[in-house]
């Protein structure tokens, strides 16, 4: 198992003064599901696309299998890449698209129709053989560029934002999909998204980017429970993260967290007079009889999510928002003042000045 | 009081204009034109009719004019007639016949060229235009190179005869020869070989210089004659042994060109281009070429006549103008300044004499120049002249076999004609 | 069809009413003038519809073989400059649409040619070649070729006009193709990339299959066109030297306007018009199968 089947060496792409991904590396292992997360612009396409091999690379190294790719041709590179609008070929029916790089490379037509006759079951668009793109569903038009990617028996599979023009019932489904197949295949998954939810169901690593710029890489749950930043902390959070705001007092042993109103015990907070904290709305709880702390909050907005409720409140003495996730049984109105607990070891503190968290 | 008068006035000055006439006529971008036009206030103060001239190229006149003459009331009320066009339009019934009126004023025709009178003035006996200005074809040579004294020793040694401006065909022919020097790019003669204008017209030259003529008096084609042949053959010889790269294609003014930049002795071509020769911004032998009659039996004739309309909508006010601008004061005063007359009188003036010494020669040219076949199919008999002379020069047939076709052809067309 | 639906038809026959009158009065009514024209003898001596002679004119026509010569003239023209504009023009609008960086000014030089009078043209032309005094000569005998007879040689002549014609009108070509280039979207030249076709694969399976419709669109616009060409000759060689160059519009307005027989210029009017047809035709249907 090759721990550093494709690595990324401090690369970097201007396009003219303007820098889009800046010093990115990272090592990507064999058979991994490693996903790209960000905003728009934050560079997850650019940096995919250097991999392919469909951009140049204006500084910096990609290696593949020991190998350095950096400015090998895409075709070269030995890679699928499966676009986000499918970039099916419009003219060509669907057989005739999943054969295309097949006869480039002048394999026999037997072995051509055997591919084709395991990518058609695998992906159950057998009976969509004859049909061109203009005459298939969103859904069926991406399993065919899927196909596309999978005749070719690629040595990784590169996949841009491939569900994000799909309605949310089908992008469910392909989520499953696209996990089974993976494992199936035993193949690397390069994968970008700016949808936090695919990350974390499909990921066996995710990559947080902004700005260009790498911020954390790491298991999901690690990056979930574990976030370097406030950036992370509030992009990774269904459907909301709460981060808030405190002065700090230094009492001897203890600190005094005064938007909480309350003392715990953190040598790392001792010489600040301000922090960032943050805590998940799953973690605050309407029974506070087994929690570490408690606060009060009054109810501003109740939002029916179906299964639960999504509540926001403010802090009594404080004036900031307090959102907190409760089951649907609960009648609790607007305006009236409630009593939360929480546990201390579920609060997060981040820097006031570099917004890094404190560890 | 005053109410009423200034109305009676203005009234008045209504009707003073409602009865001013305007004439129309197509005109050609040509010198004439133009010292017509600067004469043309003089006319409108005498007669009080005013003139509007609307001004174009040859080719865009044929077809203004006719759509006017096949109408009852057409928009034109005079117009020049090409002599290509003469017959069509005799054809047609298209031209008043000026015979009354030129009777009852007692217009003097007398004073025109024969020729000239033939070409755009009478068809059979009726007079139907009186002569504009004429573009008789003459033969333009350069003069220095014959006053030339080494040149003169030269050509008497290589010919025995002297060299001096040519009257006879074949001493041109020889002089041809003798300056033609390709290595240093001058050339004998330059022609202009272009279909079907160009060669027509300058071929026709080479036909009459010959002794040829094109038809009989009952139009049975002459032109499988021997004298025929010979002027073909002269003709084929000019542009391939002493003329420049190119004559096969040219018209006349890529063929004045070159005569005009100094690069050939001779060129064959309209009277009028003596003026362009001796302005400097058009030409470097300013002054150094001479204009004489073709030499031998005489050049081609070409002329415009002035005429009216039948469906001219002011035929009266019309022939005013056509006495006015004929008058012999208005004509000299035309050619004065560089018109092509028409007019005996013209060139026996002493005033004009005295100012262009090209006249007498010009007098003699217009004397001998003869006429083309005038006929209703005048432009497209000059069509197939084009087509079969321009395959004869550039080898695609032989002489004898253009000159069979375009004798049938014109046989053919004279014929569709009623003339035979 | 309920009151709303046969309001609107009515509203849009309103509308198109006045385009239709026009384009009826200004094209329709002159061809079917020409169509009756030329079954009488109509000369513009006599113009009257005395005398029908039926199918006359047309026989005469088709055995004519100055208009035979012709029509084997205007053909091998029009393939020819046809040809040449369509490959040059895809090869500039295939360079120029990967510029990206001064695009405006080439496209407007590119352009400039299409935009002068094609009477100019000639002219221009005319001056460039002749043969002493013109530049071309001037400029070839500086790498010591000998001065050439551009319209003087009936070889030289026809394709002369062809080549000023592909100076004239290649920037007409350009502009489609160029428009058509411009429309395909980049993916599927990047999937190709990725899937390891090279250039030439990708132009065969990608740019030809997208221009396709433009393509036919333009080669017919150019196609009529060019079967019209008519200022070209007369201005530069009068249908010569001999008759190399007598293209079929030339010898048809000849006919008319010199030959004066109007009657037999319809009837030659009315076959090249049944020629363009014909050669439209499968193209025509060749498009509207091709928009499935």
């Amino acid at each position: 198992m090759n721990s550093k089947h494709i690595q990324l060496n401090s690369v970097t792409k201007k396009f003219q003064n303007n820098t889009v991904v800046n010093d990115v590396s990272f090592d990507i292992a064999d058979n991994e599901f490693f996903i790209l997360l960000g905003p728009s612009g934050c560079g997850k396409s650019t940096t995919l696309r250097m991999i392919a091999g469909l951009e140049e690379i204006t500084s910096g190294s990609i290696i593949a299998d020991q190998r350095d790719i950096s400015h090998e041709d895409p075709k070269d590179r030995n890679m699928a890449f499966v676009f986000q609008n499918y970039a099916l070929y419009p003219h060509m029916n669907v057989r005739k698209n999943l054969s295309y790089s097949l006869k480039l490379r002048k394999i026999t037509q037997n072995k051509i129709d055997e591919k084709i006759n395991w990518v058609t079951n695998l992906l159950k668009i057998k009976e969509l053989l004859d049909r061109k793109p203009s005459q298939l569903s969103g859904g069926q038009r991406q399993r065919v560029a899927l196909g596309r990617s999978l005749v070719r028996d690629p040595i990784a599979f590169l996949l841009d934002e491939p569900l994000s023009n799909l309605d949310a019932q089908l992008r469910v489904e392909m989520r499953q999909e696209l996990i089974s197949l993976q494992k199936k295949l035993s193949k690397t998954f390069i994968y970008v998204t700016h949808d936090q939810v695919e990350a974390m169901t499909m990921a066996t690593r995710i990559c947080i980017m902004n700005q260009g710029e790498i911020l954390q890489i790491g298991p999901p749950q690690d990056v979930y429970d574990q976030p370097n930043s406030i950036f992370v902390a509030k992009f990774l959070a269904n459907p909301i993260n709460n981060i808030l705001k405190s002065n700090i007092i230094n009492k001897n042993n203890e600190i005094f967290i005064e938007t909480l109103g309350i003392n715990i015990l953190n040598e790392k907070l001792i010489d600040l007079s301000e922090v960032f904290f943050s805590i998940r709305p799953e973690n605050i709880y309407l029974e506070s009889y087994d929690r570490d702390k408690t606060i009060k909050v009054e109810i501003m907005q109740i939002e029916n999510h179906g299964h639960e409720l999504l509540m926001t409140s403010k802090l009594i003495n404080n004036n900031q928002l307090l959102y907190f996730r409760i089951s649907k049984e609960n009648k609790i109105t607007l305006g009236s003042k409630v009593t939360l607990g929480f546990n201390v070891e579920d609060l997060l503190f981040f820097d006031i000045i570099n917004e890094r968290r404190i560890k | 009081m005053k109410t009423f008068i200034s109305i009676l006035l203005s009234l008045s000055f209504f009707s003073v204009n409602a009865s001013s006439v305007t004439l129309r006529a197509v005109m050609e971008n040509v010198p004439d034109t133009k010292f017509i036009q600067e004469l043309l206030p003089e006319f409108t103060e005498k007669t009080g009719i005013e003139v509007e001239f609307e001004v174009m190229g040859y080719g865009e006149m044929h077809p203004k004019l006719v759509p006017s003459l096949t109408a009852s009331k057409g928009s034109y009320d005079f117009m020049p007639v090409d002599f290509y066009w003469v017959g069509e339009f005799d054809k047609a019934g298209w031209m008043m016949s000026l015979d009354d009126m030129i009777a009852k004023d007692s217009f003097d025709t007398s004073v025109y060229f024969d020729s000239l009178m033939d070409l755009t003035g009478r068809v059979g006996d009726t007079t139907y235009m009186l002569p504009f200005y004429n573009y008789a074809m003459g033969l333009t040579v350069r003069k220095d190179l014959i006053n030339d004294s080494t040149n003169q020793s030269n050509f008497k040694a290589r010919y025995g005869i002297d060299l001096k401006i040519p009257t006879e065909w074949n001493e041109y022919l020889n002089q041809v020869e003798f300056f033609t020097d390709k290595d240093k790019g001058f050339y004998g003669v330059v022609n202009q070989g272009g279909k079907a204008d160009p060669i027509a017209m300058e071929w026709s030259n080479y036909l009459f210089a010959r002794g040829g003529s094109f038809h009989d008096q009952n139009w049975n084609g002459l032109l499988n004659s021997k004298e025929a042949l010979e002027a073909l053959n002269d003709y084929i010889s000019m542009i391939s042994n002493y003329g420049p790269l190119g004559a096969e294609s040219f018209s006349f003014d890529e063929a004045f060109n070159v005569a005009a930049q100094g690069n050939a002795y001779s060129y064959l071509t309209y009277n009028w281009f003596l003026g362009s020769y001796n302005d400097p911004d058009q030409s470097s032998v300013v002054n150094k070429m001479a204009l004489i009659p073709v030499p031998g039996e005489g050049g081609l004739n070409g002329s415009w006549g002035w005429s009216i309309p039948t469906s001219s909508p002011n035929p009266e006010a019309a022939w005013e103008f056509l006495k006015w601008v004929e008058s012999p004061d208005i004509a000299k005063r035309r050619a004065e300044m560089g018109g092509a007359a028409t007019r005996k009188d013209v060139f026996d003036d002493p005033d004009l004499n005295a100012k262009f010494d090209h006249y007498p020669g010009l007098k003699k040219l217009l004397a001998t120049s003869k006429n083309f076949p005038v006929f209703t199919y005048t432009p497209q008999f000059v069509e197939v002249m084009g087509t079969e002379l321009s395959k004869a020069v550039i080898g695609e047939q032989d002489a004898s076999t253009a000159l069979a076709n375009m004798n049938e052809q014109l046989e053919e067309l004279a014929a569709k004609d009623g003339k035979r | 069809m309920n009151n709303i639906q046969s309001n609107d038809r009515r509203f849009g026959y309103f509308f198109v009413a006045p385009a239709v009158i026009i384009l009826s009065l200004v094209i329709l009514a002159p061809i079917v003038i020409a169509i009756i024209t030329s079954f009488y003898d109509y000369t513009l001596i006599n113009r009257s519809l005395d005398n029908f002679i039926g199918l006359n004119n047309y026989f005469e026509s088709i055995t004519n073989k100055k208009f035979l010569h012709s029509t084997f003239v205007t053909i091998t023209f029009v393939f020819f400059v046809v040809l040449f504009e369509f490959l040059i023009g895809f090869l500039i609008a295939i360079l120029l649409n990967q510029v990206e960086r001064f695009r405006n000014i080439y496209y407007f030089i590119l352009l400039i040619p299409l935009l002068i009078n094609p009477v100019v043209v000639g002219l221009i032309w005319r001056m460039f070649l002749h043969p002493q005094l013109g530049i071309l000569n001037y400029l070839i005998g500086f790498i010591g070729i000998e001065p050439v007879n551009w319209l003087g040689d009936p070889q030289n002549a026809f394709i002369t006009i062809i080549f000023v014609d592909i100076w004239h009108q290649v920037s007409f070509m350009i502009i489609l193709l160029l428009a058509g280039l411009a429309s395909i979207p980049e993916e599927p030249y990047e999937a190709a990339r990725v899937d390891g076709a090279n250039a030439f694969q990708q132009f065969r399976d990608i740019t030809l299959p997208y221009m396709r419709p433009v393509i036919i669109i333009t080669l017919l616009i150019r196609l009529i066109f060019a079967l019209k060409t008519y200022d070209l000759i007369y201005i530069m060689t009068k249908g010569g030297p001999g008759d190399a160059t007598d293209l079929i519009s030339y010898y048809i307005y000849r006919s008319a306007f010199i030959g004066l027989d109007l009657g037999q210029a319809a009837s030659m009017s009315v076959i090249l018009l049944f020629i363009v047809c014909i050669i439209i035709y499968p193209l025509f249907k060749y498009m509207s199968r091709a928009d499935e």
